[in-house]
C-alpha cells in the first residue's frame, strides 16, 4: 500500500528546533535542520542518529530543504552535513542562501565565546556547507532527480522565507516552514496555489491566537522610544543580526524622519551594510510599498542610522542602539546592556523571544537584581519591555491557508500541544479535513493512492477506433488490452504486441462448463436439437453444425456426451475463450433454461 | 546542594506541582534534572530527600488525580529514578510505597496520561535509571514492568520504541551480573527468572512473522552483544544461533538491515570465540543470501574483521566488487577479463539490480563506491588490492555520467543512459578516485584519470559539488603522480597536465557561481603551498593568467570569494608568483604593493572573512619573514595592530594577538619551557637587556593592544591576550628585572587607565610607554586570578543552578504575557 510517512525529530508538539523527516513514494526529504538555543550540549541538535540507523545519511535522503534563515530551522545544517556525513543536495531559497551563513556564523561566534562549546562547527564547515546549497526561485519547479520534484511558495514571514511542495508523481506534501497570513512592513503575506496535496504540514505557533494588528504594536514600540530618548535616556534593543533588526530600524527611520529627531541612532553589529544589501539585492522579495518606493527613495537606505563605537555607549546624552546578540547572553548588547542598566531613565526593549539562561531571559521575567561574576549584583533600574514583532499566521490565518490549500490532511508542528489539540478540532470540525499532531519521534502515516500514468500503444487504440465509435470524454468505457510494466513504465498494448515484445508464446485459454439435459434421445439427436435452437435464437451470430457433430457459434464449441449414469440425461460440454466470454455465459444460460420441445 | 538553592527549592516544587502555572521553557526542566544528576552522582540522594522534604513531596503530588502537564509528569519519573539509583534512597522510596504508585499499574500507565509520548519516555528513562542493583531487579519483576517494556518496543514513538529496546538490553545484563554472591551459571536454565522472561520474549519474537517483531529482536540482542563482552553471551548466541540463522530461509531474508548489524556485533565481540558458534558459515550464509544492496554494508563490516577465515573475506570482498565487476563487463570493448572478479556466478544478481531501474542502479552504485572508500585505508584491506581495475571502474563510471563513455554493448549503452548527468554517482566517484591515489597505478590508466578529471573541470555540465570534488581528487592525483624518491618535484608528465589544467582553473576562476570561484582558489593554494617553489610548476603558473584573476578577486562580490582569494595571494606572494614581470606597455608603471591591498581589505572590507584571512596571511608573513615584512617588520606590525585592535570582529581582534605573539617571540626568543619539571638553569639575565628588548614592543604598542584586548567583551580576546602577557611575565622571571623598584608617576598613571579600561571605557589610549613602565605595570597585574576568572564560561552566572531556579521561579505568573514566543 502507498503511504507518506511524517516523524518529525523536532517542532513535534514544541516551537524548539525544527526538523521534520518526509518519505513520499519511496522518497526520503528532512524539512528543516533546526537549532535549539536554550541547550549548550549536543541536545542542541535534531537526534540524527534514527536516521543514520537506516545506513549512510547520504544514500538514505533523497534532499533537505530549509524554509528560511532564523537558526530554530537551520542552525544544525553545518553539523549535519559537515560533521555527520550528510553529503547530498540541500534547497532553500537565494535570500536563505545568502543570509543563513551570516547568521550561522554570528551564533558560531558567541558559542564558542563561551567555554565548554565543544563539537560545534567551524567557519570552513559553514562555508563548505554553504557549498552544497542549490537554490531555488519562487514558483520555480525543481527537479531533485528523475522523480522527486519541488517547488517554493512565498511564506511572509521573513526575507526569503518559502513553504516548500514537495511532489512525486501525483503525490505530494507541501510544507509551510514558519509563515504570515497578513502582510508587515517590509514583507508580504504567504501566498500558494490551491494545490491540494495530500498533506499540509503547517506551522501552529499561534494556534490558539487571534493576533492583535501589529500597527498597534508598532506604533507602542516607537511611543516607548520617543518617551525615553525624550526624557534624555539612551534605548538599547538587542537584536540578532538580520530580520527583525532591519523592521526596527525601519520603523525608527522613517518615524525620526517624520518626527525630525536628532538623537543618535546606532547599529553595533557591522554587520548593517551587509544586512541591508540584501535586502536591497531580494527587493522583490519585499512588500509592494517598499518595492513601489524603490526608484524614489530606497529604505534599506538609512540616513538617521549610524555604525556603533564601542567608546559611544559613554556618550552623554538619549541614544538608541541595536546591539547583537538578541539575548542578551555575551557580546556587545550584554555589555551595553550592564553600563546603562542602572540609570532609571534608559530602557531596554527586548523584541524576541529569550531562552532561559539568559540575562535577555531573566529581565524579562521580572527580575531586577542580577548576580554578576564574582558574586557582584547589578541593580537593574533601567526599563525593560518586551515586544514581539515574530511573524506568524494567527489560528484565521492557519485556517485561511489550509482553506487555500485543500490538503487531504493537514498535520500541525511548531506549536505547543494544547494549542495544537484546539486548533485540530477547529480543522476537523470545520474543513472536515483530518488532522494530525505527532510529537518528536512519533511517526504519522498515511495511506495514498497514487494515480499512475499508462501509454497506450496506437494500435491498440486504432483498432478501437475501427469498432467505429469514437471516444467520448463523457462515456467511458472499457477497452481490452495488456498492461506491459518495463523500465519504470506503464504500457497498455495489445496482447499480439504484448506477446511479441515479451518473446512469449500463445497460449489459449478456454472456460468450460457442463449443462444437463433431459433428453433420452441419442448424442448425434441432442446436438442437432442445440444446433436449430441456437441457428434460430442467435440470428447475428454465425452458429454452425460440425461433421463431427459438435455445434459452434463464434469461439464456443458445444459437445453432447451420455450421462454416465443416466441414460435420459445428456451432458452438453460448453467451452469458449475469454474474449467471447460474454457470449458464452449467454449461450450456458440460454442452455440451462431446456431446449424447446421439438415436434413430434 | 547549596543553601540558596535549597532554600529556593521548596517553592520550585509547589511551582512544579501546581498545574496553573505551565512551565515557559522547555529546557528548565532538563537542565533541572541534569542538576540533580550531579548532585545525585556525587553524594547521597538518602540524605537530599531528607533534607529537602519537598522533593518527596512533588514526587506524591504529581499522582493525584489532576491536570498536570505530561511533561512535570515525564519530568516526576525520571527524577524518582535518578534517586533510586541509590539502594538505600530505593528502600526509602519503596518504604512510603511512592514507586510502585510511580511505575506500576496504579500510576501513569493505566491513566490518560500514558498517551503522551513525554510520558512514555520519562517511565522509560525513570526505569533506566532506577535499575542499578538487585533490590530493583525485584521491583521490576513485582510491578510487572517487564511485560510493559516489552510492549513498548513497538511504540507509535520513535524515541519510545528505541529506550524501551535499550532497557531490556541494561535489566538483561543487570540480572546476569548476579547477587552478591556471584554471577549465574553458564547453562541457560540457571538464568535468573527475569533474563529467562527476556531471552524468551527475544526468542519468541524471532519466531514471529512479523518483521517490526523481529527487527525489535534483532535490535536488542545487537546492542546486548555490542555492550556486553561477559562468558553468558556466548551462550546466549549458541542458543539464539538457530534462529538467527532460520531467518535466512526465509524469502526476502526479513529486517536484513538489523541481520547484519547483529551478526556484525557478534563478530566484533570479545566474549564471543566466532569459530565455535557457527558464525562464519551463518556469515558466509549471510552474504549470498542479501541481495547485492543489503549485503555491501555487511562485506565491509566482514572484510573490517581482523580475525576472520581467509574464503570469507574473499566472499565478501567480492559481494563489494561485484557491482563494479558488472559495469566493466557491461562497457568493455572486447572480450576477456576485466581484471576485477573472475568468476561471475552473482553477475546475473547484480544486473538485475542495476540495470532495470536508475534509482537501484544509483544507489547501488553509490553504496559500493563508498564502502570501497573507507575499505581502502584500512591495513585489514584485501590483498593484493584490486587497484588496476578499481581505477578503470571509476574512471569507467565518470566517463558513462559525464557523457564521454561510448560502451559497445547493449548493456553498456543502457548503463549510460542510466547513469548520464547523474550527479550522486559523479560525487561518489570523484571521492573514491581521489581516495585510489593513495596507490598508484598503470600509467596508461593514470593518464586516463588525469583525463577524466580534466574533461569534469572543463564540463559546462558539472555542478558546483561535482566540480568541488574534482578539484580535490585532481589534488590528491598530483600529489601522488610518480616521482623522483625523496624529491617532492612534479614529475614531468604531470607538469604537461598543469599546462592544460591552468586554462581550465582560469575559467573556473570566472564562473558566475561563488562556490566554483571558491573551489578553485582553494585548489590553488593548496598546489601553490605544495608545489610553489618548483620551477616547473612557477613556470607555468606564471604563464598563465592565474596570479592575475586571482588579485581580481580580491576584489570579489562574495566575501567568502574574497577571502580565499587573501589566502590565495599570500601564498602565492610568500612563493614569490604573484607579482608577473613587468609589462612591456607598462614600465615602471605604479603597482600597488600587495601589502597596501591587505591592509585596505583589512581596514575597510565589510565582513569578517577576509579581514581574518588578512590576519592570517600576516602571521603568517612575519613568521616567514616575508620580504614586505622584512623591510620594516616594526612599521609592518604597528600598522597592523593599530587596525586590527578597531576591528568589530573579535576573531580579528584575536588573530592580531597571535601575531603580536610572533614577533614578540621573535624579538624576545622562543618561550621558556612551559614543563615544571623542566631543568631549567637560573639565568639571571641582566635587566638592561630586557628593557632593551622591550623597546621593539613599546614602539609598536603592542602593549597598548594588549592591555585592551585583556579587557574585551569577548572572552577569547581577553583569555589569548592573559595568556601572552603571563608569557611575558614569565620571561621576566628569568631576569633579574623582578627586583627593580616600582612606583613611578607613570607606572600609577597607565594603572588608572587600565582600571578604567577594566571599567569599560576604553577612549582614553595609553600613549607612548617605556619598557620599565610596563614591566612595573605587568608585575602588579593579578594575571593568574583574571585568567582563571576568564576560564569561566561567559555565562556561567546564569547557568548556574541557583540561576536556573531563580529563572523559573521569576517566570512563574508572567507566562500570559509572552506566551509561547519564538522567531
Amino acid at each position: 500500500m502507498p503511504e507518506i510517512r511524517v516523524t518529525p525529530l523536532g517542532a513535534g508538539q514544541d516551537v524548539g528546533r525544527s526538523c521534520i523527516l518526509v518519505s513520499i513514494a519511496g522518497k526520503n526529504v528532512m524539512l528543516d535542520c533546526g537549532m535549539h538555543m536554550g541547550f549548550n550540549d549536543d541536545r542542541r541538535f535534531p537526534d540524527f542518529s534514527y536516521i543514520t540507523r537506516s545506513g549512510r545519511l547520504t544514500d538514505f535522503l533523497d534532499c533537505v530543504i530549509i524554509s528560511h534563515f532564523h537558526l530554530d530551522h537551520c542552525g544544525a545544517l553545518p553539523y549535519f552535513s559537515e560533521m555527520v556525513g550528510y553529503d547530498g543536495p540541500i534547497y532553500m531559497t537565494h535570500p536563505t542562501q545568502a543570509i543563513c551563513p551570516i547568521l550561522l556564523e554570528d551564533y558560531r561566534k558567541i558559542a564558542v565565546d563561551k567555554k565548554g562549546e565543544a563539537n560545534f562547527f567551524t567557519s570552513q564547515m559553514i562555508k563548505d556547507c554553504m557549498k552544497k546549497v542549490v537554490a531555488v526561485h519562487l514558483h520555480q519547479t525543481v527537479q531533485v532527480d528523475d522523480e522527486l520534484e519541488i517547488k517554493a511558495y512565498y511564506a511572509g514571514h521573513v526575507l526569503g522565507a518559502a513553504m516548500f511542495q514537495i511532489k512525486v508523481g501525483s503525490e505530494s506534501v507541501v510544507y509551510t516552514g514558519d509563515y504570515n497570513m497578513t502582510p508587515d512592513r517590509h514583507l508580504g503575506a504567504a501566498w500558494i496555489d490551491r494545490c491540494r496535496p495530500n498533506l499540509l504540514i503547517t506551522e501552529s505557533t499561534y494556534a490558539t491566537t487571534i493576533r492583535d494588528s501589529k500597527r498597534c504594536r508598532e506604533r507602542d514600540f516607537l511611543k516607548k522610544v520617543h518617551e525615553a530618548v525624550e526624557r534624555g535616556g539612551k534605548v538599547l534593543i538587542p537584536v540578532f543580526a538580520l530580520g527583525r533588526a532591519q523592521e526596527l530600524c525601519i520603523l525608527l527611520e522613517t518615524f525620526w524622519e517624520r518626527m525630525n529627531l536628532k538623537a543618535p541612532i546606532y547599529f553595533s553589529t557591522g554587520l548593517t551594510e551587509k544586512a541591508n544589501h540584501y535586502y536591497k539585492l531580494f527587493i522583490t522579495w519585499t512588500n509592494q510599498k517598499i518595492r513601489k518606493t524603490f526608484v524614489q527613495r530606497n529604505m534599506f537606505e538609512f540616513k538617521h542610522i549610524k555604525a556603533f563605537d564601542r567608546a559611544f555607549a559613554d556618550n552623554p546624552g538619549p541614544m538608541v542602539v541595536f546591539a547583537t546578540p538578541g539575548m542578551l547572553h555575551a557580546g556587545q548588547s550584554l555589555q551595553i546592556f550592564r553600563k546603562w542598566a542602572g540609570n532609571e531613565k534608559n530602557m531596554v526593549i527586548m523584541p524576541g523571544y529569550c531562552v532561559q539562561g539568559t540575562v535577555g531571559h531573566k529581565i524579562l521575567s521580572g527580575q531586577r537584581k542580577l548576580e554578576m561574576e564574582g558574586r557582584q549584583v547589578l541593580e537593574v533600574k533601567m526599563q525593560v519591555e518586551y515586544m514581539s514583532f515574530s511573524a506568524h499566521a494567527d489560528a484565521k490565518g492557519i485556517m485561511q491557508l489550509v482553506g487555500q490549500v485543500e490538503p487531504e490532511g493537514v498535520l500541525l508542528v511548531h506549536g505547543e500541544a494544547k494549542k495544537m489539540e484546539f486548533l485540530k478540532q477547529k480543522i476537523e470540525q470545520e474543513l472536515r479535513v483530518s488532522c494530525y499532531m505527532p510529537a518528536n519521534g512519533e511517526t504519522v502515516t498515511l495511506p495514498t493512492s497514487p494515480s499512475i500514468p499508462v501509454g497506450i500503444s496506437l494500435g491498440l487504440l486504432k483498432r478501437e477506433m475501427a469498432q467505429g465509435l469514437l471516444p467520448d470524454a463523457k462515456k467511458p468505457r472499457l477497452l481490452h488490452g495488456t498492461l506491459i510494466m518495463k523500465d519504470s513504465n506503464f504500457r497498455l498494448v495489445s496482447s499480439e504486441q504484448a506477446l511479441k515484445e515479451l518473446g512469449l508464446a500463445e497460449h489459449q485459454l478456454r472456460f468450460t462448463c457442463r449443462v444437463h439435459l433431459h433428453d433420452p434421445r441419442k448424442e448425434q439427436e441432442t446436438a442437432l436439437r442445440v444446433y436449430s435452437h441456437l441457428k434460430s435464437v442467435l440470428k447475428d451470430h454465425c452458429v454452425q453444425h460440425l461433421p463431427d457433430g459438435s455445434v459452434t457459434v463464434e469461439s464456443i464449441l458445444i459437445q453432447a456426451a451420455a450421462h454416465s449414469e443416466d441414460p435420459g440425461t445428456k451432458v452438453l460440454l460448453v467451452s469458449w475463450t475469454y474474449q467471447d466470454e460474454e457470449l458464452g455465459s449467454y449461450l450456458t444460460s440460454l442452455l440451462k433454461k431446456g431446449l424447446p420441445q421439438a415436434p413430434s | 546542594m547549596d543553601p540558596e538553592c535549597s532554600q529556593l527549592l521548596p517553592a520550585l516544587c509547589a511551582v512544579l506541582a501546581d498545574p496553573r502555572q505551565p512551565m515557559a521553557d522547555d529546557t528548565c526542566l532538563e537542565k533541572l534534572l541534569d542538576w540533580f544528576k550531579t548532585i545525585t552522582e556525587a553524594g547521597s540522594s538518602l540524605l537530599l530527600l531528607q533534607e529537602n522534604p519537598c522533593l518527596v513531596e512533588l514526587l506524591c503530588h504529581v499522582l493525584k488525580p489532576q491536570d498536570l502537564s505530561s511533561r512535570v509528569l515525564s519530568f516526576s519519573l525520571r527524577l524518582t529514578g535518578v534517586f533510586a539509583a541509590q539502594e538505600d534512597c530505593f528502600q526509602y522510596l519503596q518504604q512510603g510505597e511512592l514507586l510502585p504508585r510511580l511505575f506500576g499499574e496504579a500510576g501513569p500507565l493505566g491513566g490518560a496520561a500514558w498517551t503522551a509520548p513525554t510520558v512514555r519516555s520519562g517511565w522509560i528513562q525513570g526505569l533506566r535509571s532506577l535499575a542499578q542493583h538487585p533490590s530493583a531487579l525485584h521491583f521490576l519483576a513485582d510491578c510487572g514492568a517487564v511485560d510493559t517494556i516489552f510492549s513498548l518496543q513497538g511504540d507509535s514513538s520513535l524515541f519510545v520504541a528505541s529506550a524501551a529496546g535499550q532497557l531490556l538490553v541494561h535489566i538483561l545484563s543487570l540480572s546476569m551480573r548476579g547477587p552478591a554472591e556471584g554471577p549465574p551459571g553458564l547453562q541457560a536454565d540457571d538464568w535468573p527468572a527475569c533474563a529467562q522472561k527476556i531471552v524468551g520474549h527475544i526468542e519468541e519474537s524471532l519466531r514471529s512473522t512479523a518483521a517490526p517483531q523481529i527487527t525489535q529482536a534483532l535490535n536488542v540482542l545487537t546492542t546486548t552483544f555490542g555492550h556486553c563482552h561477559d562468558p553468558w553471551t556466548q551462550v546466549l548466541w549458541v542458543q539464539l544461533h538457530p534462529l538467527v540463522a532460520a531467518l535466512l530461509e526465509k524469502d526476502p531474508v526479513p529486517a536484513a538491515h538489523s541481520l547484519v548489524d547483529l551478526l556484525l556485533s557478534v563478530a566484533r565481540s570479545p566474549g564471543l570465540s566466532s569459530s565455535s558458534c557457527g558464525l562464519w558459515e551463518t556469515l558466509a550464509q549471510t552474504l549470498s543470501h542479501l541481495s547485492p544492496t543489503q549485503a555491501g554494508l555487511l562485506a565491509l563490516g566482514i572484510l573490517k574483521l581482523q580475525d576472520c577465515p581467509q574464503a570469507l573475506r574473499a566472499q565478501a570482498f567480492a559481494v563489494l566488487l561485484q557491482p563494479l565487476a558488472c559495469v566493466l563487463k557491461a562497457t568493455a570493448q572486447g572480450p576477456g577479463p576485466s581484471g576485477l572478479l573472475d568468476s561471475t556466478s552473482a553477475d546475473s544478481v547484480t544486473a538485475d539490480i542495476l540495470l532495470p531501474s536508475k534509482a537501484a542502479c544509483v544507489g547501488l552504485l553509490c553504496r559500493t563506491l563508498a564502502h570501497l572508500e573507507l575499505l581502502l585505508p584500512l591495513p585489514q584491506r584485501p590483498c593484493p588490492w584490486p587497484q588496476a581495475p578499481l581505477l578503470g571502474a571509476a574512471v569507467t563510471l565518470l566517463q558513462l555520467c559525464g557523457g564521454s563513455g561510448s560502451p559497445a554493448s547493449d548493456e553498456g549503452r543502457q548503463l549510460c543512459t542510466l547513469l548520464l548527468g547523474c550527479v550522486r554517482v559523479q560525487r561518489a566517484a570523484l571521492d573514491f578516485l581521489g581516495t585510489l591515489s593513495q596507490e598508484t597505478g598503470p600509467p596508461e590508466l593514470v593518464t586516463q584519470v588525469f583525463a577524466v578529471l580534466l574533461e569534469y573541470l572543463r564540463s559546462p555540465d558539472s555542478s558546483p559539488t561535482v566540480l568541488k570534488k574534482a578539484f580535490q581528487a585532481t589534488f590528491r592525483w598530483l600529489l601522488s603522480s610518480p616521482r623522483t624518491p625523496g624529491c617532492s618535484d612534479l614529475d614531468s608528465h604531470a607538469l604537461l597536465f598543469l599546462r592544460e589544467l591552468l586554462p581550465v582553473l582560469q575559467k573556473r576562476l570566472c564562473s558566475p557561481c561563488w562556490e566554483v570561484r571558491d573551489s578553485g582558489l582553494e585548489f590553488l593554494t593548496q598546489m601553490t603551498r605544495r608545489w610553489g617553489g618548483q620551477a616547473g610548476f612557477r613556470h607555468a603558473l606564471l604563464a598563465s593568467e592565474v596570479p592575475r584573476l586571482t588579485e581580481q578577486l580580491l576584489r570579489d562580490p562574495e566575501s567568502y570569494v574574497r577571502a580565499s582569494a587573501v589566502t590565495a595571494m599570500g601564498q602565492l606572494s610568500s612563493q614569490g608568483l604573484c607579482v608577473p614581470p613587468a609589462s612591456p606597455e607598462h614600465p615602471g608603471g605604479q603597482q600597488k604593493s600587495l601589502l597596501g591591498e591587505l591592509l585596505h581589505i583589512l581596514s575597510t572590507d565589510s565582513e569578517g572573512f577576509p579581514r581574518r584571512a588578512v590576519m592570517q596571511v600576516f602571521t603568517q608573513w612575519l613568521r616567514d619573514s616575508h620580504a614586505d615584512v622584512v623591510g620594516d617588520t616594526e612599521q609592518f606590525v604597528a600598522g597592523v595592530l593599530q587596525v586590527a585592535g578597531q576591528d568589530l570582529d573579535w576573531e580579528v581582534r584575536a588573530q592580531g594577538l597571535e601575531l603580536a605573539l610572533v614577533f614578540l617571540e621573535q624579538t624576545l626568543g622562543p618561550p621558556r619551557s612551559h614543563c615544571p619539571y623542566a631543568v631549567t638553569p637560573p639565568v639571571a639575565a641582566p635587566a638592561s637587556p630586557l628593557t632593551q628588548a622591550l623597546q621593539p614592543l613599546c614602539r609598536v604598542r603592542l602593549f597598548e593592544f594588549a592591555f585592551r584586548a585583556l579587557f574585551d567583551c569577548d572572552r577569547p580576546v581577553a583569555q589569548k591576550s592573559c595568556d601572552l602577557l603571563l608569557l611575558l611575565r614569565a620571561k621576566m622571571a628569568s631576569s633579574s628585572s623582578l627586583q627593580e623598584p616600582r612606583s613611578s608617576p607613570d607606572v600609577a598613571s597607565v594603572e588608572a587607565a587600565l582600571q578604567r579600561w577594566r571599567a569599560g571605557d576604553q577612549a582614553q589610549p595609553l600613549g607612548d610607554l617605556e619598557p620599565e613602565v610596563v614591566l612595573a605595570v605587568l608585575r602588579s597585574m593579578d594575571l593568574e586570578g583574571l585568567r582563571g576568572a576568564l576560564a569561566e564560561s561567559s555565562d556561567h552566572v546564569e547557568k548556574s543552578p541557583q540561576s536556573l531556579l531563580q529563572d523559573m521561579l521569576a517566570t512563574v505568573g508572567i507566562l500570559g504575557e509572552n506566551e509561547a514566543d519564538c522567531y
